[in-house]
C-alpha cells in the first residue's frame, strides 16, 4: 500500500477527522481525499513523469503532492525561494531522466562533493519511514503534529508520512518567524501534540519563549530534533522545560531515510547519542569508522547518476560520510563528519558552491567560505575575500548578488577582507589551514 | 549617532541580506532574522524582548523596530 492508499482508506474510515490545518483553512480526511482526486484530473501529468513543485507551506501543496502520486507521477519538491533560473534548470534536467518503477519523490540534497543531487525515494521507502517513526516515537491516530519546516526536506516531509498513514492530524505553520503563530498551533483542542524542530529552532525557542514552551509541558507528547548537532546545554534546557515530554534526537538523511532515534529526556541526556536502529533499519560501522545503513528506508539512488549512486550505495547498503560508533547497548553515537560540508542550522552547504558563486562577482580575486560559531544556528558561513587591486568590497551588494545565485541559507552572514587565500601545493584551497588556524571551527 | 541609525548599523552588520528600508520588513525576514534582531537589541539596550514581541506590526519597518525599542526603554 502507498501513502495515498492509506489516505483513501482513512477517508472512508474517518471521513470527518481533521487531516490538515493551515492558518484558517482546514481539510477533513474525506475532503482531502476528494480534493486530491479532483486535482489529479486537472494536472495532466503522466506516469513516471517528474514534476517540480515549490514546497510552499499550504494545504494546496499537499493536495498537489498526493495528486501527482496518484497519477503515478514523481514529485520533486524544491526550495520555495529557489531562484527561478535554478528551478527551471532543474525542471529541464529532470525532464530528460527516467526513474525506476515505484519512485515517488526526488528530494534534493547537498552531498559531500557540493553539487546538489536528486535522491530518488520510493513509495515503499515512504511507508517504511512512516513505520519507523510510528514504532520508534509513538505516532498515533490521536496525535496532532505541528509541521513548521520546509516540505522539500526529509525532516519535515517525513512527518507527513506517519500522520497520514495513521489518520492523525497535521497542523502546518510557516516556519518559526512568527513565534506567536507557532504557539497558537498548540491551542488546538488536543491532548496529544508533537513537533519537529531543528536544533536552531530549539535555540530560538529557548532564547525567546522558554516559559511559553514550558506552559505546554503536559500537552506536548514529544519533540523530535535532527539534521544538525544539538548542544548538550540546549538538550538539558529542553529536558528541564518539558520534564514529561519525550525528546528525540534522530539519525536520518535523505539517502538513508529515518534510521535511529534516542529519547534524551531519559535522565542521562547523552549528547551525540542517536539511539538504536528502528524496526526497518540496521546500522553497521565500517572499518574507517563511518556509519553505513541497511533496510527498507534507503534511497533508490541519485536520479540520472549511476556513478554517484554506486559511490555510496551498493548491495543494499548506504555508506554515509558520518563518523560514528555503536556502544555496548547497541546505541549509535555520532562522532563527526568526513568532508567539507558545513551544516548551517540543519541546511548543508558545500563551501565550493558558495566560493564559485562569489568568484563571479566583480573585483573578487579569490575567496574561501568557512564556518564560524553562531549563537543560534550553531554554525554560520563566513566568506574571506581577496579583492582585485585592493578595491573596496560592497558587502551588501555581494550578499544580494549571492542571493540571486544561491538559496538564501547558502549566503554567508559574515564577510572579511584578507590578503591571500591559503592553498595546497596543487592549488586546492587548504581547508585544514582554516580549520586549524582558528579562522574556522568547522569540525 | 541617532538611535535609528545606530540600530540600522547594528542590524545591517548581522543581516546583510535584509533591506532595512523596506516597508514590509517582516516579510523579508526569516526566523533567524527575527531572533537575531530581538537578541541584538535586548543586549544592546538592556531591554527584555521576547517571542510575544515578534509580531508583524513591531517588525513592519525599521521605524517600528525603533519604536518598539523606545517603548521597552520607557517601560524599563
Amino acid at each position: 500500500m502507498t501513502l495515498e492508499d492509506y489516505l483513501r482508506q482513512n477517508a472512508k474510515q474517518w471521513p470527518d477527522k481533521a487531516a490538515v490545518i493551515c492558518g484558517d483553512q482546514q481539510c477533513t480526511y474525506a475532503e482531502l481525499d476528494q480534493r486530491v482526486d479532483e486535482r489529479a484530473k486537472t494536472l495532466h501529468a503522466e506516469c513516471g513523469q517528474i514534476v517540480c513543485l515549490r514546497a510552499i507551506c499550504s494545504i494546496d501543496f499537499l493536495i498537489t503532492y498526493f495528486a501527482l502520486h496518484r497519477l503515478g507521477a514523481i514529485v520533486a519538491p524544491l526550495e520555495r525561494d529557489m531562484p527561478e533560473e535554478t528551478f527551471n534548470q532543474i525542471s529541464a534536467e529532470l525532464k530528460k531522466q527516467n526513474c525506476p518503477d515505484d519512485i515517488a519523490d526526488v528530494l534534493y540534497t547537498t552531498g559531500t562533493t557540493g553539487q546538489s543531487k536528486g535522491v530518488m525515494i520510493s513509495h515503499s521507502t515512504i511507508v517504511a519511514d512512516a513505520e519507523n517513526l510510528i514504532d520508534g516515537q509513538g505516532f498515533s491516530h490521536e496525535l496532532v503534529f505541528v509541521i513548521n519546516g520546509p516540505l522539500n526536506h526529509i525532516g519535515s516531509l517525513s512527518k507527513v508520512y506517519p500522520v497520514i498513514l495513521l489518520g492523525g492530524t497535521i497542523i502546518m505553520v510557516d516556519g518559526l518567524k512568527d513565534l506567536n503563530n507557532f504557539f497558537k498551533a498548540f491551542d488546538y483542542p488536543a491532548s496529544r501534540m508533537a513537533t519537529f524542530l531543528v536544533p536552531a529552532s530549539i535555540r530560538i525557542i529557548i532564547q525567546l519563549a522558554a516559559e511559553r514552551l514550558s506552559s505546554l509541558s503536559d500537552k506536548i507528547e514529544f519533540i523530535e530534533t535532527g539534521a544538525a548537532a544539538i548542544s548538550q546545554a540546549d538538550m538539558k534546557s529542553l529536558c528541564q522545560l518539558l520534564p514529561n515530554t519525550r525528546l528525540y534526537n534522530t539519525y536520518a538523511s535523505t539517502e538513508t531515510g529515518i534510521i535511529s532515534t534516542y529519547n534524551y529526556n531519559d535522565g542521562k541526556c547523552v549528547a551525540g547519542c542517536l539511539g538504536k536502529p528502528m524496526k526497518n533499519s540496521q546500522i553497521v560501522i565500517t572499518e574507517e569508522g563511518l556509519i553505513a545503513c541497511k533496510g527498507k528506508t534507503l534511497m533508490s539512488g541519485y536520479v540520472g547518476d549511476s556513478k554517484k549512486t554506486a559511490a555510496i550505495l551498493s548491495d543494499g547498503v548506504v555508506y554515509t560520510s558520518d563518523l560514528g560508533m555503536i556502544d555496548e547497548c547497541g546505541m549509535l553515537h555520532l562522532t563527526g563528519r568526513k568532508g567539507d560540508v558545513i551544516n548551517v542550522g540543519g541546511f548543508k552547504v558545500a563551501p565550493t558552491e558558495v566560493e564559485d558563486a562569489a568568484l563571479s562577482f566583480p573585483d573578487i580575486q579569490d575567496c574561501v567560505c568557512i564556518s564560524v560559531d553562531h549563537v543560534i544556528t550553531g554554525k554560520a558561513l563566513k566568506l574571506m575575500v581577496v579583492m582585485k587591486d585592493s578595491k573596496e568590497l560592497n558587502r551588501k551588494a555581494l550578499a544580494l548578488y549571492l542571493k540571486s545565485k544561491l538559496e538564501a541559507y547558502k549566503v554567508p552572514l559574515i564577510y572579511e577582507i584578507t590578503d591571500k587565500i591559503e592553498r595546497t601545493f596543487n592549488g586546492k584551497i587548504n581547508r585544514k589551514y582554516y580549520i586549524n588556524s582558528g579562522h574556522s571551527d568547522c569540525s | 549617532m541617532e538611535k535609528k541609525e545606530c540600530i540600522r548599523q547594528l542590524l545591517e552588520e548581522a543581516l546583510p541580506l535584509v533591506d532595512f528600508d523596506s516597508d514590509f520588513l517582516f516579510s523579508e525576514l526569516d526566523s533567524l532574522g527575527v531572533t537575531t534582531i530581538l537578541m541584538l537589541l535586548s543586549e544592546k539596550y538592556n531591554i527584555k524582548l521576547e517571542s510575544t514581541d515578534a509580531t508583524p506590526k513591531n517588525f513592519k519597518t525599521l521605524d517600528s523596530i525603533v519604536n518598539m525599542v523606545e517603548r521597552k526603554l520607557v517601560e524599563g
